[in-house]
């Protein structure tokens, strides 16, 4: 009779086994969780650092490119308390009527200035109408503004981040004001500085197109003014897709080489792009328009302070077009910073940039790594 | 199936609830059989002691089955000679109905209308007939729809072509009842053994020790595997007899259509969940808005008072008319979807009685606002019937000032604390008392904004309770969201201190929030000093000649 003992006991001895079995499955799927699905990753992965290139962990996320020199020494020296190489640096770019590297270090100081402006102050005590520190002082507020507010988009602000931004960047508009006053009458500087407080706060197109002319008058072809202005005829701010998509094509037919202007279209296009996959990206007119980009990226001069920006959009979407070998070109030529659309709007732009690169690279044959030979 | 095989199986069902913990045990007792009979006596006493731990929560289970008291009879009860109108409608539905009229009418103060018999003999014989009717159901319907819904009510007695059928419903409603204690009791289970253990845990932190996690995962375990059997059971027979009281409201629809009219039957079936929607908003920002200040709207208003609501947002309720829910409320709810109930009722041809006039349900009673009392003094508690009452404007008014005081309350105390503080403006205790509450206030804003001239009100601000953007900032940007606490703060108190000696008032709105009518300019000003006295260099005037103006001071 021992039988019916095994009949009670066999449904505990498979309970036991079902637990067991269980526990079996999810340490094996822990397990298989660290292992690479990928049997070329590995293979990829060497060749990326035979390149030369870097993990996703040691990529700058804060900036395009590495700073110079001299720009590195004045921020570490703001930062210690000491202004006078900043505005040294402000005043070399007024006096070159460089007004392109003038609005990027304008970037640089004003980004420091939102996190903590003794420095500026004393700058301003020292030279109470110095036409740098006001524009830093009014490029920096607004910073500050979208320090306060955060990156995400209105639907996800807080009522109390969205109202210390309005508030911050409403103080911005009187500091441009008086940064104009004080700028030379060619500089565009604190213009462009007011396109981003025009964006942020929803002033009137108007308003936007008042600007725009004191701009373009100064300097046409300025690349952080349409880059702004394109910002704020973009669908999240003040304009929609078509007024972006014209804003941008207008811009980019009527600009000389080397101006980098052509890569308008392209953040255009990525700024309203909302499919999922590429074929939005392989038209005849995107072709087109990274050509036109590529053509741009090689008249450009070197020291263009906007020149990595546009190589990171350009291998972006040469890599989206499986332009493998040109795109790998691009990446290594700004590898190492990836604070760049379209990297700087992903939630981890160091792991995506690495991800388009590896990519590129595992379908770059060896030997063609070098940039090919062009006709 | 047949009407008798239907109350079979709920009999059956009903049955193999009770039988359900029997059978549990039996299983048990013939485990312990097996093993006493067969086992090695090492594995006998194991297999006891398992079947004990096994059959406590079983018996556990089967002591709570007892059969759960009634949950008493709610409402008030209206004679004939009270209410004769009203009597004389349900009694002429219950005619066209076909069936008894009920033996007790009581009006409640639910957003709703519903019918019992106490059936005896397992429903062999009819008992006491009771109608519930709320009196928001009243206030929110017009007379046709309401006579649409006493019908359709009625048509649950008519629609039984035996009276067996009683016993699905009492069957169904025993099943949910005790499926519901169950839940209810392991819910407090939990809830003790959480109270239990965060006393303990505060010990710990109290002795200097972390706090440990409240983990309340083993606490009513017993009761829940209880409670899960029954529940598995219970939705089961839910299910099984689910169709049918469908079906039953379905024939309740027709049979209140056929009698009250195709139109109003339908728009009564659209109005109920917007009606109950707007009821509950009512009760929770209107009707209670000052309970926990101690006071009350005025007698006969607590629950009528749902009628200004729906008069002033009658644009909102026609919107959430036209979109009916298309899911029952719960899985085993006796009622089908609205939506599904709206569309067979439509689908009627045209009985030509929509352009009946029509008149507020309230015509049928002779005092709608003698049944309003009677019905709020049957349902508040003794607390709250002893309450203060005010007018619907002034307890608004009073309730909001009252929650500002007590929101700003942490505040204006450590303001009392600051160093530096002047003894005549700091309000203590004592002084507050002999001032008056809106002099305290204003004085206490004051010395607020002497700590915002000296740069002192900067640790203060720090101190409060900060959002978690606010607390991650760095910097200036921590600077500013401090100064956007500050300039909340600030508006906060300068509110509280007007409207405290009401030189400031909330506004009673029926189709918006409450709103804050400020004295002339104020609007106006009032940005712009808020603004200066938040600037790196404050300057407190503005806000003190506001503060000042026409005040106390």
């Amino acid at each position: 009779m021992t039988v019916l003992l095994w009949i009670v006991l066999t449904p505990l001895a498979l309970c036991v086994a079902a637990v067991a079995l269980v526990f079996l499955v999810a340490i094996v799927r822990g397990l298989t969780r660290d292992v690479r699905t990928d049997p070329g990753a590995a293979e990829t992965a060497a060749r990326v650092a035979a390149h030369g290139l870097l993990p996703a962990e040691r990529q700058h996320t804060e900036r395009a490119a590495p700073l110079a020199p001299a720009l590195a020494v004045a921020l570490a020296a703001a930062r210690a308390g000491d202004w006078a190489p900043a505005a040294e640096l402000l005043d070399a770019t007024a006096e070159a009527r460089d007004w392109e590297g003038r609005t990027a270090l304008c970037e640089r100081l004003a980004d420091l200035a939102a996190e903590e402006d003794g420095w500026l102050r004393d700058w301003e005590e020292a030279r109470p109408a110095d036409p740098g520190a006001a524009l830093v002082r009014a490029r920096g507020t607004v910073f500050l503004a979208w320090n306060v507010r955060g990156g995400q988009r209105d639907e996800d602000t807080t009522q109390e981040q969205a109202e210390g931004f309005r508030r911050v960047l409403a103080r911005s508009r009187a500091e441009h004001t008086r940064a104009v006053a004080l700028a030379p009458a060619e500089d565009p500087a604190p213009y462009v500085g007011a396109i981003w407080t025009a964006m942020g706060l929803g002033l009137p197109h108007e308003e936007l197109r008042r600007l725009w002319h004191e701009v373009t008058d100064r300097a046409p072809h300025h690349y952080e003014a349409h880059f702004a202005a394109l910002q704020y005829w973009c669908g999240k701010w003040c304009g929609s897709a078509e007024q972006a998509h014209a804003f941008a094509v207008r811009a980019a037919a009527g600009a000389p080489a080397g101006s980098l202007l052509t890569a308008l279209p392209l953040i255009a296009h990525f700024e309203h792009d909302t499919s999922d996959a590429t074929d939005v990206d392989r038209t005849p007119e995107m072709y087109a328009a990274v050509d036109a980009l590529l053509a741009d990226v090689t008249a450009a001069d070197p020291d263009h302070p906007r020149l990595p920006e546009a190589r990171h959009l350009l291998a972006y979407y040469l890599w989206l077009q499986d332009r493998h070998t040109e795109a790998m070109e691009q990446f290594r030529l700004v590898d190492g910073y990836v604070g760049a659309l379209p990297w700087r709007y992903k939630t981890d732009p160091a792991e995506e940039f690495c991800r388009a690169r590896d990519d590129c690279a595992g379908h770059v044959p060896d030997g063609e790594s070098r940039p090919p030979l062009r006709r | 199936m047949g009407a008798t095989l239907r109350a079979l199986r709920a009999l059956v069902l009903l049955a193999g609830f009770h039988l359900l913990g029997l059978l549990l045990l039996a299983l048990l007792g013939a485990l312990d059989w097996v093993a006493w009979r067969w086992a090695p006596a090492v594995w006998a006493l194991k297999t006891y002691a398992l079947s004990f731990v096994l059959a406590v929560p079983v018996v556990r289970g089967m002591l709570m089955l007892r059969t759960p008291r009634d949950e008493g009879v709610a409402g008030v009860p209206v004679t004939e000679a009270e209410e004769p109108r009203l009597w004389a409608a349900v009694r002429e539905l219950a005619g066209r109905v076909g069936t008894r009229a009920p033996d007790e009418i009581r009006l409640t103060a639910d957003m709703n209308a519903a019918v019992t018999e106490d059936a005896r003999l397992l429903g062999l014989r009819g008992g006491t007939r009771r109608l519930y009717l709320g009196l928001p159901l009243v206030a929110g319907l017009p007379e046709a729809r309401l006579r649409a819904v006493l019908a359709h009510e009625l048509g649950h007695y008519a629609n039984s072509d035996t009276r067996l059928s009683g016993i699905t419903e009492r069957s169904r409603l025993h099943v949910a009842r005790t499926v519901g204690r169950f839940e209810e009791k392991s819910g407090l289970k939990v809830a003790k053994e959480r109270a239990r253990q965060e006393r303990k845990s505060a010990r710990r932190v109290a002795k200097g020790k972390t706090a440990k996690e409240v983990d309340t995962t083993g606490a009513g375990f017993s009761y829940r595997v209880m409670a899960r059997i029954y529940t598995a059971y219970g939705r089961f027979s839910m299910r099984a007899t689910q169709s049918g009281s469908r079906r039953q409201e379905i024939a309740a629809d027709l049979a209140a259509a056929r009698i009250a009219g195709r139109d109003a039957t339908a728009s009564a079936l659209r109005a109920l969940p917007a009606l109950d929607t707007a009821h509950e908003f009512y009760l929770n920002s209107y009707a209670t808005l000052g309970v926990e200040f101690g006071m009350l709207p005025p007698h006969g208003e607590v629950f009528g008072g749902v009628r200004h609501l729906l008069d002033a947002r009658a644009e909102e309720l026609a919107g959430m008319r036209a979109e009916l829910p298309t899911e029952p409320a719960t899985p085993y709810d006796s009622h089908p979807p609205t939506a599904e109930r709206v569309a067979t009722i439509e689908s009627l041809p045209d009985d030509g009685r929509s352009a009946e006039e029509d008149r507020p349900a309230f015509a049928l009673f002779a005092s709608p606002e003698a049944a309003l009392r009677a019905v709020e003094d049957a349902t508040l508690t003794p607390e709250a019937l002893s309450m203060r009452r005010l007018d619907w404007p002034e307890l608004v008014h009073a309730s909001m000032t009252a929650r500002y005081v007590r929101d700003t309350e942490p505040l204006r105390t450590a303001i009392t604390e600051l160093p530096g503080t002047r003894d005549d403006r700091a309000a203590g205790e004592g002084t507050a008392l002999d001032l008056g509450l809106g002099l305290a206030i204003a004085r206490q804003t004051e010395a607020f904004l002497d700590a915002v001239d000296t740069g002192a009100v900067w640790d203060l601000v720090d101190r409060l309770p900060k959002s978690e953007e606010a607390a991650a900032a760095t910097g200036r940007a921590a600077r500013e969201f401090a100064r956007s606490s500050l300039r909340r703060e600030l508006a906060r108190l300068l509110t509280t201190a007007l409207t405290a000696d009401g030189r400031a008032r909330w506004q009673l709105s029926w189709s918006a929030p409450a709103s804050l009518l400020l004295p002339d300019g104020y609007a106006d000003e009032l940005p712009a000093a808020l603004d200066a006295a938040i600037a790196d260099r404050p300057d407190t005037e503005p806000l003190r000649k506001l503060l000042a103006t026409g005040g106390a001071l």
